[in-house]
């Protein structure tokens, strides 16, 4: 006899499902993190790990405008809704706008405007 | 396209996701179809159907020294990208003209109009059709001033029920089918940039939300994710 289970697929399950696997069984934190700040990936690190991170050494910018994030820790497999994020140097300018850049085109607009052409 | 802010104020998701395909980072990734490799494919010009967020990362294959790709072969390099997949996410992308993305075409005010209701120029605002977009002014009287183009009967003309301050002849002024509320944008080829010459409500379910409507070369649009794969029933 076979006994079907259906599966519920909620949207926090499709997720779950969906995540990368994370570090291997058996590999020290560090050297996992080493490689993936090599590869130039986004990291993200549990209270716990971030303070073992060195993003200036990579060449990694921590993201302070969201101070935290939801991710699970690089370092410990962790689902954690307080972690930090770095994101590589050379692309943090690609792929986020902060309130910085946005106040400096402000004033630049402003400024443009008295002097009558936008 | 750059993430910007969350509608809710909370904080970003990230998760990693596997890719079906070489990725950008800064584009909205799509659930992959059923069949494809991994989880997430690329978006199109016209669509982000099932989006389940914005890329941050492409990777570097340390084997390589270049992106990491999608890749068959044992051993290589996983393509594994981070992904923002906060269904509330607002997005921050240019606004330019054309595929590849020039500056907003500006255009000059050749006949004045004393009542402020109309903008007679020497492009077509009628097609594509800019009606219900937005029109604002780079020099002259209403420099930094704009409005929603309430109609484009005729070719060149456009008309606003606010009305500016007397324009007149040589004053400049942008134009861009777009606003708020309104749903569909056309990207650029490389998916980063949101077209302002084409059509309103064409192309990818983007929601727009705001507008900073500077020069042709630093006006920029804020969206959401209208087609977003966590709010819709799958397919």
């Amino acid at each position: 006899m076979i006994v079907l289970v259906k599966q519920d697929w909620t949207a926090d399950k499709l997720m779950q499902d969906a995540e990368g696997g994370g570090k291997k069984r058996g590999r020290a934190a560090g050297g996992w993190i080493d490689d993936i700040a090599a590869q130039k990936k986004v990291i993200t690190l549990c209270p716990l790990c971030t303070n073992k991170f060195n993003p200036a050494r990579v060449h990694y910018r921590k993201e302070k405008e969201f101070p935290v994030c939801q991710a699970k820790c690089d370092g410990c497999s962790t689902f954690d809704s307080h972690c930090s994020w770095y994101i590589y140097d050379e692309l943090y300018t690609q792929v986020r706008s902060t309130a910085d850049e946005r106040r400096a085109l402000a004033k630049s607009r402003a400024a443009r405007i008295k002097r009558g052409y936008l | 396209m750059k993430y910007a802010y969350n509608l809710s104020s909370s904080t970003p998701i990230i998760k990693k996701y596997k890719a079906s395909a070489a990725l950008a980072e800064g584009i909205v990734v799509i659930k992959s179809a059923a069949g494809a490799s991994g989880q997430m494919s690329t978006s199109t010009t016209t669509s982000i159907a099932n989006a389940l967020g914005l890329v941050v990362d492409n990777g570097l294959s340390l084997a390589a020294g270049g992106p990491i790709t999608y890749s068959t072969t044992q051993g290589a390099d996983e393509a594994v990208f981070g992904v923002i997949v906060n269904p509330d996410q607002v997005l921050r992308a240019q606004m330019v003209t054309g595929a590849t993305g020039t500056s907003i075409t500006q255009d000059t005010i050749v006949t004045a109009s004393s009542n402020g209701l109309t903008f007679v120029g020497g492009t077509s605002v009628a097609s594509p059709d800019m009606d219900e977009g937005i029109v604002w002014y780079t020099s002259g009287a209403n420099v930094g001033k704009s409005r929603k183009i309430t109609s484009t009967g005729a070719t060149v003309t456009g008309t606003v029920i606010v009305p500016f301050a007397a324009n007149a002849v040589g004053d400049t002024y942008l134009y861009a089918g777009v606003n708020i509320g309104l749903q569909g944008v056309t990207l650029t080829t490389d998916l980063k940039n949101v077209r302002a010459d084409i059509a309103v409500s064409t192309g990818a379910t983007f929601s727009i939300i705001d507008l900073e409507l500077n020069g042709s070369a630093d006006s920029f649009i804020h969206l959401t994710l209208g087609g977003n794969a966590w709010l819709q029933v799958q397919s």
